[in-house]
């Protein structure tokens, strides 16, 4: 059922000829296979970014729940499943070393590997989104940084 | 950046938008329910889902009243995961006009969620 897991655990060799490859998929449509293919695809590459890497490796001790959790994020972002819910706001509160630079280089990519497995199109609406998010956690954590409080239990 | 709640929603309070919400950051009041800006992360997927198309990005003209609104009441009223029962008039105001002026109600909102459980089986 699910050959990219086992290699989504490792940013080493991938798990089959396609993520070997890194070759273009070229998808048509957004699906949750294809967005499994990209945040496997996308933070192999992000564990192995001399700058981005270090982040991750001092946030993520324990890869697969979390992959699991940015498919759900994902395919609650562009496929309205409600799968995710979360406070990404809180969760980059709480890292250390984060600066706008390190969140343009994770915008970049994110590009590179929507742009590798997408139509230029579909692409383009993951990056939309993308940036706009970007964009929001970054006036939560550089402009509003005195609301550091955990929310209220529902 | 955010999205925001407008007048629409009054009287309507569809809920749609909490369902695909995924960073729980809707609040509930009696009749309307607003949006927490700093929790909101501007991805914009409830804004299609409103059938009364009262949510609207904070870019848009105009807004100052109900980015005010918003921020002051999230902090007042509870936040709001499920989907609930909407009124079963709310088609009938769906459009009104002027409706703050005639119905807004800063009392905070019931949690009724439980209370659609076959609702909530039916929709996964």
């Amino acid at each position: 059922m699910d050959a990219h897991r086992q290699t989504a655990l490792e940013p080493g060799p991938a798990c089959c000829a396609s993520c070997a490859a890194e070759e273009p998929a070229c998808f048509d449509r957004i699906t949750e296979p294809a967005i499994r293919l990209l945040v496997d695809r996308f933070y192999a590459r992000v564990r192995k970014d001399a700058d981005l890497g270090p982040i991750f490796a001092r946030a993520i001790k324990d890869w697969d729940p979390h992959l699991a959790t940015m498919r759900d994020f994902w395919s609650s972002i562009m496929l309205t499943s409600g799968r995710y819910h979360g406070n990404p706001v809180a969760a980059h509160r709480k890292l250390e070393g984060l600066t706008p630079q390190l969140f343009e280089r994770w915008l970049t990519l994110f590009a590179e590997t929507c742009g590798e497995l997408f139509e230029e199109a579909l692409a383009a609406n993951f990056m939309d989104k993308a940036r706009r998010i970007a964009t929001s956690l970054q006036l939560a954590l550089f402009y509003r940084p005195e609301h550091d409080r955990p929310r209220s239990a529902p | 950046m955010t999205y925001v709640v407008t007048e629409n929603c009054i009287k309507c309070k569809y809920m749609d938008c909490v369902e695909v919400c995924p960073v729980d950051c809707f609040y509930a009041g009696e009749n309307m329910l607003v949006i927490h800006p700093d929790e909101c992360i501007d991805c914009g997927v409830c804004e299609p889902e409103c059938p009364a198309e009262a949510i609207v990005p904070d870019t848009a003209p105009g807004l100052d009243k109900w980015l005010k609104l918003n921020a002051e009441y999230a902090q007042i009223w509870p936040n709001i995961v499920a989907k609930g029962t909407p009124p079963a008039d709310a088609e009938a105001f769906d459009g009104q006009p002027d409706k703050f002026e005639k119905y807004f109600s800063s009392q905070p909102g019931e949690d009724d969620t439980a209370r659609a459980p076959d609702e909530a089986a039916a929709n996964p």
